[in-house]
């Protein structure tokens, strides 16, 4: 093990490294090279277990100063860096904004009379224009990030290292962390090393990506736009979520009709509009604007256009349908012109019919909240069976806690819940859980044995079943849900997507009518997310009623029947995925960011108004 | 804990509290119900005069105690020994000396939280960890580490309230005792375990060694109102230990 000094021509990278932890057989990482210059902004891809934040790790000298591990090959380091990591609760010790940008300070022996000022810089650099001494618990996510950015900047490192850096955020604070680093990066000269595993927000703006592969080995090393076409199908296998837009930018794609991606994304449209409209018949849509009564009014959700979709949806309105389309341009050979010609009103109606199958599950005049403290006031909502619902909204709105009261694990503040048209609170714990399951956000809260089989087979044994029926539905389950090789593994010691699988696969012991969902697919890999909701898909047809909470919005828009969005401590909307996406004044207020074909028509029709 | 603005939460944390332990320490050793009331009552009014305290506040606050309280002298004095009997109905039996000692013991526990509650009610946590470090040489490395470990506790707390209920909801009967126990401790401490190493990690990614080669941003020192507060406290407590 030899570690050189920097040596000249190398700034920072490896020579033939491997890297094995003493707890592992085999290695992390096999004899890599990797040069990066001064001024690099380096993206580090590879499927979850590939080792890249262990490269991270060796490159910042965490390995092996701080953590134990066998290194082989050459490193360059440079000195002065700083480590950004993924969770935003566990790289901070101290208690305030101010005492925590100090700590960085203090360790560089700074002295006292210097570190105001260099703290506010910190703050400013960061944009933190909160009071020094706010409480750190009391900070958002996004803020939190900022403020280990801060921390770092109070280093004055010349690299800066990232570690899954929005992997626990929610879209909004993700979006915020991104515009700050993309700033940063373009204002100072600090060379820049990122693990991902996610390229939206990233991709644009770097200079190289590095592609990893299972077995910690280097396959691919080049400018972004190079890597992202020859690449494509490895980082497809590695579950990376690939970028919607990149390499295009998206002012071309909104401009030019013409353009290859626009033409996809309306094409896109219609199919998804087109399939909406069958599914249509049966659901209700309807929305809720503050002020207007439960009376039967309309109102006008979007009025929009597109080229392709057929006539026949005016006729299948009957008093609960929500679209009717017009196409006045079907044939027309330019879809580029198309698509700014044929028009669809989605309009919705508040119908005051009862709806057609007796609802699952019934809320009335429901209010919860933390402590004391409402969040949501007067929710009346009806979940008929066979229903896939999604609930959106920031965070602290109320979606967990929602959803969470609906099968009894927190006690909402007032108003009641049936399920199955009977009080929620005259159901036995051992009746209602054996028709209704929950997934928690951190599956490993629901593990209670030392095995998978056994976890599954839990709520079996616990109801006496005879061995021989537990073992077939074990089986089948561990089957189902792509655990069989796991079987006698611990549930802790499983990937997070697995484990997650295996809470989804415990809940469905007893063909569980209705699954709630909190965050299922949150921090997961492209392809694991996919195989998750593949799997519960299948459930949902052939019958189960699913409610998740979710930030992900090609999630609602591909497969719930229904979303139902959370703002301000109301239900500000209820009904069709796409009448959400399609209107404007609701997504300007919620932050919520529409899948692209969404994003591409309403941008297109605002600037035709103009 | 942290700071409420009062003139006691200026005071040097290492001081008030070595301060504090003595007459704790002086509570532990008294054996007269009378002097134990009053040395309850003089940190009753440093509350209320020095230390930011309400009437409201200090009810709030002691009234689950007084209670108990109550309770605690009610159960040693009607059940004591003793020869003087004041008073005696079916099997209680209060004497001089039982009553004694049921106040003794109630005030003592009265005035143990009260002098305990002055300390943490007034003193903001980094400010203590700091003057630990500067005025009774402890080790950055252990203050710094407990201010990471302080952090854990409402983390901790939501945790195990998580659990309770996502075990209810697999049928999980919550037994009681060692097993119960075993059941939510080890997922608890192997997530803590985990936690406290990725914070450990970041702490010296930032380039925390421990050492005492570093400089501070809160430096507590000790001013004249320590030694003033100091003489105060435990001049009083020595005048009444003398008169009465």
């Amino acid at each position: 093990m030899v570690f050189q000094p920097v040596r000249e021509q190398v700034y920072l990278g490896c020579d033939g490294l491997s890297v094995r932890f003493y707890s592992q057989e085999r290695p992390v990482l096999h004899h890599l090279h990797l040069h990066i210059q001064q001024g690099e902004k380096v993206l580090i891809l590879g499927p979850s277990g590939s080792g890249k934040s262990t490269l991270l790790s060796v490159l910042a000298g965490i390995i092996p100063e701080h953590v134990e591990a066998e290194v082989e090959g050459d490193v360059y380091r440079q000195p002065a860096c700083g480590v950004m990591f993924q969770d935003p609760d566990s790289q901070f010790c101290m208690l305030r904004v101010d005492e925590e940008i100090a700590f960085s300070l203090e360790n560089r022996s700074v002295p006292r009379e210097q570190m105001e000022p260099l703290i506010d810089r910190a703050m400013e650099q960061v944009g933190l224009h909160i009071p020094r001494d706010t409480p750190i618990e009391t900070l958002s996510g996004g803020m939190k990030q900022r403020l280990a950015l801060a921390c770092l900047l109070a280093l004055e490192p010349e690299v800066l290292f990232f570690d899954e850096p929005t992997a626990q955020l929610d879209p909004a604070s993700r979006n915020e962390v991104f515009a700050l680093l993309r700033q940063l990066g373009n204002a100072s000269q600090h060379t820049m090393v990122i693990v991902e595993h996610v390229l939206d927000g990233w991709i644009e703006w770097m200079d190289r990506v590095i592609l990893l592969d299972g077995q910690g080995r280097l396959i691919a090393d080049g400018s972004p736009a190079r890597v992202m076409k020859e690449y494509r199908q490895e980082m497809v296998e590695a579950g990376i979520w690939l970028p919607k837009l990149f390499p295009y930018h998206w002012e071309d794609v909104r401009s030019n009709s013409a353009h290859p991606l626009a033409v996809r994304l309306t094409r896109e449209l219609q199919q998804r509009l087109a399939q909406r409209h069958i599914m249509w018949g049966a659901h209700t849509a309807s929305v809720r604007e503050t002020g207007m009564g439960d009376g039967a009014s309309t109102s006008t959700v979007a009025r929009m256009t597109i080229m392709g979709v057929r006539d026949e949806a005016l006729d299948k309105g009957n008093r609960t349908t929500i679209a009717t389309m017009t196409s006045t341009t079907m044939n027309d050979p330019d879809s580029a012109q198309a698509g700014a010609k044929a028009s669809i009103d989605v309009s919705s109606s508040i119908s005051s019919s009862p709806p057609t199958a007796d609802p699952l599950l019934q809320t009335e005049r429901l209010t919860i909240g933390y402590g004391r403290k409402s969040i949501m006031n007067g929710i009346n909502v009806d979940i008929s069976p066979g229903q896939w619902i999604a609930i959106v909204g920031e965070n602290g709105s109320g979606k967990s806690t929602f959803l969470k009261s609906l099968l009894r694990l927190v006690p909402p503040l007032s108003g009641s819940i049936r399920f199955h048209g009977k009080e929620l609170r005259k159901w036995s714990d051992r009746e209602l859980y054996a028709r209704a399951g929950f997934v928690f956000q951190n599956p490993e809260l629901q593990f209670v044995t030392d095995t998978v089989y056994d976890e599954i087979a839990f709520g079996g044994r616990q109801r006496g079943w005879e061995e021989q029926q537990l073992e077939e539905r074990t089986l089948q389950l561990l089957r189902e849900f792509g655990l069989e090789r796991l079987r006698d593994e611990h549930p802790f010691s499983l990937s997070l997507g697995q484990k997650r699988r295996l809470s989804v696969a415990t809940m469905l012991l007893f063909d569980q009518e209705l699954l709630l969902l909190d965050e299922p697919t949150f921090g997961q890999d492209a392809r694991t997310a996919a195989e998750l909701i593949g799997r519960l898909h299948r459930r949902q047809q052939e019958g189960t009623t699913i409610v998740m909470v979710t930030h992900d919005m090609e999630l609602v828009d591909q497969y719930a029947d229904r979303v139902l969005l959370f703002q301000q401590g109301q239900i500000a909307y209820d009904g069709d995925p796409s009448g959400l996406f399609l209107n404007q004044q609701l997504l300007q207020g919620s932050a919520i960011e529409a899948p692209l074909p969404y994003r591409l028509y309403l941008e297109r029709k605002e600037r035709q108004t103009i | 804990m942290k700071s409420n603005g009062s003139w006691l939460s200026t005071l040097n944390p290492s001081c008030k509290l070595i301060v504090h332990v003595l007459v704790m320490a002086v509570l532990m050793a008294i054996r007269d119900p009378l002097l134990t009331l009053a040395i309850w009552l003089v940190a009753v009014l440093i509350g209320i005069s020095v230390a930011g305290w309400t009437i409201g506040y200090l009810l709030r606050r002691l009234l689950p105690y007084t209670l108990f309280f109550v309770l605690v002298c009610w159960m040693l004095a009607t059940f004591g020994k003793g020869e003087h009997v004041l008073w005696q109905w079916a099997w209680f039996r209060v004497t001089t000396e039982s009553l004694n000692n049921g106040l003794l013991i109630g005030l003592r526990m009265l005035g143990f939280v009260t002098y305990g509650m002055l300390f943490t009610s007034t003193t903001d946590l980094n400010r203590m960890m700091m003057s630990l470090i500067h005025q009774l040489r402890l080790s950055p490395k252990w203050a710094y580490g407990m201010l990471a470990g302080f952090r854990f506790i409402p983390l901790f707390q939501s945790e195990l309230q998580q659990m309770k209920i996502a075990h209810r909801i697999r049928g999980y009967r919550q037994g009681h005792g060692g097993k119960a126990f075993l059941r939510y401790a080890l997922p608890l401490f192997s997530q803590g375990v985990r936690k406290s190493e990725r914070i450990a990690i970041a702490m010296e990614a930032r380039g925390f060694t421990g050492t005492r080669e570093r400089t501070y941003y809160v430096q507590p020192m000790l001013a004249r109102r320590d030694a003033l507060y100091a003489v105060a406290l435990l001049g009083v407590t020595t005048v009444l230990i003398i008169w009465l």
